[in-house]
């Protein structure tokens, strides 16, 4: 539906859609992988996170290069971009935690909280790709753009009781505090990227009205 | 979708020795409806105060919140629920006991409370994964 409303439909928009959902596919991966890795410490599956973040980048640029040679019309171009990018800077902080959890011990007062978080990151993620999915379909975002904006206000509840609870919590050193500190960061922003790239689908979506 | 998917863990309490002015400060200041009323000594059974129990038994009466105590217009016992159940488990509980809110209990130990708009806020988040039966 999406597609036949554009002018130029043909192999080049299959071919970003295709890779735009697998970007996606990637990310709800590497969600779970993380949030699995969190709940039973298991760092092989947190070094998942990386090599997936990897394979999502040349994704990303093979995604951006298909649209700057031609694919959708030019007033579509820049926040379908955005949106990539967007996707693009949530797997980097997925990362970013993953390797700052590699280097630090969670305490246990904030073990839960952060598995919370993790686990409704990976259901954020979920509803994105099924955001995407309405949006190829020329379906209403409403509701899917609401739960998203529902989890990520949870989200942020939770990171003020995290915060709190982080400030009584004794660190050996700097270095230990400033890890902790940067891991619940990217736990935590997450849910803000995810909101964006929903705000860039709607914009996609009500520009090809 | 589980409770403990949505329920809020961070619990606020107050003292049920403590006025029902420290109640309201606490409540207008931390934007919260209720708190979690600690009994001591033997009186191991919780409460809850609620800001409906603030306004209709106190200050509606005209009586001074500062000399009224938590313990006297708390509710008890609470209503509690087991976190592996469904929140819709959790709405029937609510439709059933005429609450609000239902506090999260895991052998015995209160881990969270549900409320309403929680209630309202996971449905919608069913229906926009699809799986929402009404």
């Amino acid at each position: 539906m999406f597609l036949k409303k554009i002018l130029s439909y043909g192999k080049q928009e299959d071919q970003v859609i295709e890779n735009v959902k697998k970007h996606l596919q990637l990310l709800c991966l590497a969600f779970d992988s993380f949030c699995s890795g969190i709940k039973k410490n298991d760092s092989s599956m947190i070094r998942e996170v990386i090599d997936l973040e990897r394979e999502g980048d040349s994704v990303r640029r093979e995604i951006i290069s298909t649209i700057y040679a031609g694919a959708f019309l030019p007033y579509l171009r820049p926040d379908l971009c955005r949106f990539v990018e967007t996707l693009d800077r949530v797997f980097d902080s997925l990362e970013d935690a993953a390797l700052n959890y590699s280097d630090v011990v969670l305490p246990e007062q904030i073990r839960e909280e952060c598995v919370r978080v993790a686990s409704m990151n990976t259901n954020m993620g979920e509803m994105l790709a099924l955001s995407f999915d309405a949006m190829v379909n020329g379906e209403d975002l409403r509701e899917k753009a609401l739960a998203i904006r529902i989890y990520e206000k949870k989200i942020d509840d939770i990171k003020f009781s995290i915060l709190k609870e982080i400030r009584t919590i004794p660190v050996d050193n700097f270095w230990q505090g400033r890890t902790l500190a940067e891991f619940v960061s990217d736990l935590t922003t997450i849910s803000d990227m995810i909101e964006d790239a929903t705000d860039y689908l709607q914009i996609i979506n009500i520009s090809m009205r | 979708m589980k409770i403990d998917e949505f329920m809020t863990t961070r619990i606020e309490s107050i003292d049920a020795d403590s006025s029902v002015y420290d109640a309201i400060e606490k409540m207008v200041d931390r934007r919260i409806r209720s708190l979690l009323v600690v009994f001591s000594g033997k009186d191991k059974d919780h409460g809850v105060i609620t800001a409906r129990d603030i306004v209709f038994k106190v200050l509606s009466k005209k009586s001074d919140p500062k000399s009224v105590k938590v313990a006297s217009i708390a509710s008890r016992p609470i209503v509690c629920i087991d976190r592996a159940l469904t929140i819709h488990d959790a709405a029937v509980l609510m439709e059933e006991s005429v609450i609000a809110r239902v506090f999260v209990c895991e052998e015995g130990k209160i881990v969270g409370v549900l409320s309403l708009l929680d209630v309202m806020a996971a449905s919608l988040i069913l229906r926009a994964r699809g799986n929402y039966v009404p």
